[in-house]
């Protein structure tokens, strides 16, 4: 039985799992559906209990064998695991804590702070019928209603600013990608990241490294084929919205 | 493999964050030496423990000269790292599903238990020493998010609503727990995993601290996986580390099933 792979624009979670089927050579059936309309809590989607509550927000689902998946890094994991493409994680031990420790700082700090921003800029029009998830409700309902805090905004900034310092440092002896080979910390960090220098410039200015890494993920053949399914001019302005700001700072 | 020199680990008490390493080695079975750190008493900002991890987070190891923190993603490591049984699932479905466990509790759940846990223990334990001192002792934490989240624990300053939040949070996801666990023998697939470690973590104390929510009754399901967790010889070696009576809370999974 042939995966469904249900997925928005390629931007955020559902760029990171679009670039991995492809760069794995994952046989699936693509079905667009319109995120920031809401279509993730329709009927076209599978309503599993850990589509309903991922807390990744509106990323993309993949049905295998009637299992519903959701959280983009993990599926990610998945398809490295069962696609024949080039290995998407390193396959040492330690290598790989980098990788996947590095994937939790951008899931928990940086797609924060991207989702907030990207809504700010772009907030959806209206609220859909259907989210089961109290908290997941509470973040559209804030962004159709255009109701930005501040210091959030700010703090928003700042964690982006931190995410390419942190980039920058990463790429200093010159390396191509984060991890040394191209892993889904380089979908995971640049899907969360593409939208982000028009609207915070400051945190690109003097980051030479960062400017070059961004431009060869985005050359990169599974990225580029998973950004030729856009259906818009520019799919990374596209948000709805994400994950949560850590309720602790 | 990369078993490449001696284990350290830093931890706290086999409770959170520090217990998940902590239980993957002793199920493992990988010698380790163990560096106590009080958290109470801020030892996990101080120089000492600053040198091995700069940001003052607990739990840290040590394998020869590596350094890794984070503690879910140390978990993978070291059964990665080990022989020993396997604590990942062979098929890549299940595998999605105990990572899928791991981040809900990890980001979602243990947040919300956390928020009440300090506001209730931590706070009232820290309260009442010197002021000066305090303040001292938080302006030692680098990471600003934990500066904020120490000061808002000592000074009691949760909001109703933040707490309200966080108590909804906790009785869905137990919810979620004894649906899922219903359903399978183990949280994340058919065989024991990192999720059921995870999870032990987070949950060995419900009946004791969530009584009116976790009980035989209620939660039977959640129950019988708590129980079965806690007589795994991995479980009680680990258990004994403990050294306040936060730990001693686990021996209430010693009482039969009503």
């Amino acid at each position: 039985m042939t995966s469904i792979l249900y997925h928005g624009e390629p931007n955020g979670p559902s760029l990171t799992v679009l670039a991995a089927a492809f760069e794995k050579q994952v046989d699936l059936a693509l079905e667009r559906i319109d995120l920031v309309a809401g279509d993730r809590h329709g009927v076209r989607v599978p309503h599993a209990m850990e589509i309903d509550q991922s807390i990744e927000g509106e990323g993309p689902v993949l049905v295998v064998d009637g299992t519903a998946m959701a959280d983009s890094v993990f599926i990610a994991c998945y398809l490295d695991d069962v696609g024949t493409g080039p290995a998407l994680r390193p396959t040492d031990p330690y290598a790989r804590w980098q990788m996947m420790a590095w994937c939790r700082y951008v899931v928990e700090r940086l797609a924060p702070a991207a989702s907030y921003l990207g809504l700010h800029a772009a907030p959806p029009a209206v609220i859909p019928q259907g989210i089961a998830s109290v908290d997941l409700a509470e973040r559209w309902r804030e962004a159709v209603e255009r109701r930005f805090d501040e210091a959030k905004l700010a703090d928003s900034r700042a964690k982006v600013a931190q995410a390419t310092d942190k980039i920058e440092a990463q790429l200093a002896d010159h390396r191509d990608w984060l991890m040394g080979g191209f892993t889904i910390a380089d979908l995971e960090t640049y899907a969360w990241l593409a939208g982000m220098p028009t609207l915070v410039p400051e945190a690109f200015a003097d980051k030479p490294l960062t400017h070059g890494w961004l431009a060869r993920v985005k050359a990169h053949p599974s990225v580029a084929r998973a950004l030729s399914l856009a259906a818009t001019a520019a799919p990374e302005t596209v948000w709805a919205p994400g994950p949560e700001i850590n309720r602790w700072g | 493999m990369a078993d490449t020199g001696l284990v350290t680990l830093y931890h706290w008490e086999p409770n959170a964050n520090s217990g998940k390493p902590m239980l993957t080695l002793f199920e493992k079975g990988v010698a380790f030496d163990s560096h106590y750190l009080d958290l109470l008493s801020f030892d996990q900002h101080k120089p000492d423990y600053l040198a091995v991890n700069p940001l003052g987070t607990i739990p840290a190891m040590t394998h020869g000269d590596r350094v890794l923190t984070e503690s879910t993603a140390i978990m993978e490591y070291v059964d990665e790292a080990f022989p020993g049984p396997r604590l990942m699932p062979a098929d890549p479905v299940d595998t999605w599903r105990v990572r899928w466990w791991m981040k809900f509790m990890d980001q979602w759940l243990a947040p919300s238990f956390s928020m009440i846990g300090w506001s209730v223990f931590v706070g009232p334990s820290v309260r009442q020493r010197d002021p000066a001192e305090l303040d001292a002792a938080i302006e030692r934490i680098p990471l600003p998010e934990r500066r904020l989240a120490w000061r808002k624990a000592i000074s009691g300053s949760f909001s109703p609503e933040e707490m309200a939040e966080s108590k909804r949070r906790v009785a869905l996801g137990i919810g979620l727990l004894e649906e899922a666990l219903g359903q399978r023998e183990w949280l994340g697939s058919d065989g024991y995993s990192l999720a059921d470690i995870n999870g032990f973590n987070l949950a060995y104390a419900l009946p004791l601290s969530q009584p009116h929510l976790s009980n035989d009754e209620m939660t039977p399901n959640i129950m019988r996986w708590l129980r079965a967790i806690y007589a795994r010889p991995a479980t009680k070696a680990c258990w004994a580390m403990g050294r306040t009576d936060m730990a001693k809370r686990v021996t209430i999974l010693e009482s039969e099933p009503a």
